[in-house]
């Protein structure tokens, strides 16, 4: 495993920020970092490249102790979500900034800046400054100034939530393509459950600071371990209906079915999705979101049932999973 | 046409407080207007403007007031940068602090004035006993020509500094936090991050206070007459104090007119020039940074 962080915490003022974070990431592997605003996920991606103080626990990268060391000296490469270029400095002089500070000679700089920017198919604007390109062209130089680093980790934070929904779709494969291609360690912080889910292998799911869950996108959807995590992941969300002695039963939209028998409700509202239609039902158990086909018609008396395989169970007061 | 009705009453304000005394003032001085002529203008064929090119205590208050304004803005700029940099980091009290980091310039000129004029005074000031008991020897801060105008742009320095940090601290405060950590993680140090993005940021900033200062500087007048008079033997005599010792002492109102046309052209070239040389620097720099 080459990066490894063990019961990582961020104290500030005797109150955590985060707290026993554990987290390993592999060569070649993307993980993400989701959770609601406030929940860490950007604090902790800070704590990583060293930008804030750990209070306790370790990171290390390939064996290597870095918990304590300066940002410079930890190897990582940062894409900002604002991308963080200087705005009076052309694409190429941003760039070489890094390399010069490093001491890379002239024509090394420039063999090296020219690679990345043909890498990224920005070479023909090198000599454009930051205002004079488009947010995804902006989001790429930040990301080549990353590559430029050649580091043993990559971070992203937030890369995309600058951009527009259409661009951030465009971008997701070369994005792919750029930083999964160089076989190293990736966390990927964002508030965006489809992107997390399209660009990573595992997500790490925060919540007030620690970790609620880490898993596949698979496993996640299908087996979360809390009600936090079922409710955070899958759009629409899940429903959650009062089951008996305490326990709370979930169960996706699109496991909801038509039938003839069952809880009975009465269309409140329906929203078309194109792919898909999703209705909101009123029922005795409070209002249930049902996901069907579009061309799904509509029974004169509503009745709804579900699998009991599709149903997923869970401690009311505890909010963890209880297994049947 | 409706539109440009709108605009009348601040044109007419504009033309009440800036065109107008212009105006008056360079009429004037194409006039003698003194107890000479009963304090009547009469048109006396630029006689003021023969005056004013040979003056040469004219010349001798515009070199001081050129030494002045630079010596002191400079030294403004540089301490003032720095003050808003330290402002600028986190600490306990901030608010406190940078509130009572203004205190001086936040005192009237004349109140400042009299207590540095009492504080460099000779022999009693503690300044001068301080370089009594140190150097055997008094300082005559404000009685020896060659220190006297020293002693103002001291004064100028303790009392406009906080103003150019507050506009510099604002300036700081526009530097998105980023820039600095993405730099950080390419490995750059504090030296690096002050040449490469604070001063390129803060340009703008830094431009606005020397306009600032320059045309306050340039015109100054309470601080000299306070604490010199514009003595010792005229060492500290500005422009300003010159052209109001025409008027009020001398009662020469139309030569008065002269020295403020005058400067005030001098000084727009000035303001001029610096402009055209500073732009020229920076599209040259910006062409060789372009390989």
């Amino acid at each position: 495993m080459t990066l490894e962080l063990e019961n990582v915490g961020r104290n500030i003022n005797k109150q955590w920020i985060v707290e026993n974070i554990c987290l390993t990431v592999a060569d070649n592997e993307c993980l993400a970092l989701v959770g609601p605003s406030g929940c860490g996920k950007s604090t902790t991606l800070r704590l990583i490249a060293g930008l804030d103080p750990v209070s306790a626990g370790s990171i290390h990268i390939r064996g290597r102790d870095i918990t304590s060391l300066s940002p410079s000296e930890r190897s990582v490469g940062m894409v900002f979500q604002s991308y963080a270029l200087l705005p009076h400095l052309t694409v190429f002089e941003n760039l070489e900034l890094g390399l010069r500070v490093r001491g890379v000679p002239k024509p090394e700089r420039r063999f090296k800046i020219k690679g990345i920017l043909d890498l990224v198919q920005l070479w023909n604007r090198a000599d454009n400054r930051p205002a004079e390109l488009s947010g995804g062209q902006r989001q790429r130089v930040a990301l080549a100034r990353a590559l430029l680093r050649d580091p043993e980790v990559y971070l992203l934070d937030e890369p995309m939530s600058n951009l527009d929904a259409q661009l951030r779709e465009d971008i997701r494969p070369e994005l792919r393509r750029l930083v999964l291609e160089q076989r190293k360690p990736t966390i990927y912080v964002t508030h965006d459950q489809h992107e997390a889910m399209a660009m990573a292998q595992r997500i790490a799911v925060l919540h007030e600071g620690r970790i609620e869950q880490i898993d596949t996108p698979y496993n996640l959807y299908h087996n979360p371990e809390s009600l936090f995590v079922a409710r955070f992941i899958g759009r629409p969300q899940i429903n959650c209906l009062k089951g008996d002695s305490g326990s709370i039963r979930a169960v996706r939209p699109e496991s909801i079915r038509f039938s003839d028998e069952g809880l009975s409700g009465k269309l409140q509202s329906r929203e078309w999705l194109g792919n898909s239609q999703l209705l909101f039902l009123e029922t005795q158990q409070g209002v249930i979101r049902m996901m069907t086909s579009p061309d799904q018609g509509i029974p004169a008396q509503i009745r709804l049932t579900w699998r009991a395989e599709d149903e997923i169970l869970f401690d009311a007061d505890t909010g963890l999973r209880s297994r049947r | 046409m409706p539109l440009l009705i709108l605009l009348i009453p601040s044109l007419l304000f504009l033309v009440a407080v800036f065109a107008l005394p212009l105006f008056r003032y360079t009429w004037l001085s194409f006039h003698a207007d003194s107890v000479m002529t009963g304090l009547v203008a009469i048109p006396n064929q630029g006689a003021n403007w023969q005056r004013f090119i040979h003056d040469t205590r004219y010349l001798q208050d515009l070199f001081q007031t050129l030494r002045f304004s630079v010596v002191s803005v400079t030294a403004e700029i540089v301490l003032g940068l720095v003050i808003a940099l330290i402002l600028h980091q986190p600490m306990r009290k901030r608010a406190l602090i940078r509130s009572s980091a203004l205190i001086p310039w936040a005192l009237p000129t004349t109140v400042m004035a009299l207590g540095w004029r009492w504080i460099f005074n000779t022999p009693y000031g503690p300044i001068d006993r301080l370089t009594q008991s140190w150097l055997g020897q008094s300082l005559n801060a404000l009685g020896e020509p060659s220190i006297a105008w020293i002693t103002t742009v001291y004064a100028d320095i303790w009392k406009t500094t906080p103003f150019v940090a507050l506009i510099l601290l604002a300036g700081l405060q526009t530097i998105p936090s980023d820039l600095y950590e993405a730099a950080k993680l390419e490995g750059a140090g504090s030296w690096i991050c002050l040449r490469r993005i604070t001063i390129p940021l803060l340009l703008p900033y830094l431009g606005l206070a020397l306009m600032f200062r320059l045309a306050q500087a340039f015109g100054v007048f309470d601080l000299v007459q306070v604490m010199t008079g514009g003595g010792p033997a005229s060492s500290t005599e500005s422009i300003a104090l010159y052209a109001y010792w025409n008027a009020l002492r001398f009662l020469d109102f139309g030569y008065s007119a002269t020295i403020m046309i005058g400067s005030f052209v001098i000084l727009s070239s000035l303001i001029l020039i610096t402009w055209l040389v500073v732009t020229t620097a920076r599209n040259r720099s910006q062409q060789s940074l372009a390989r």
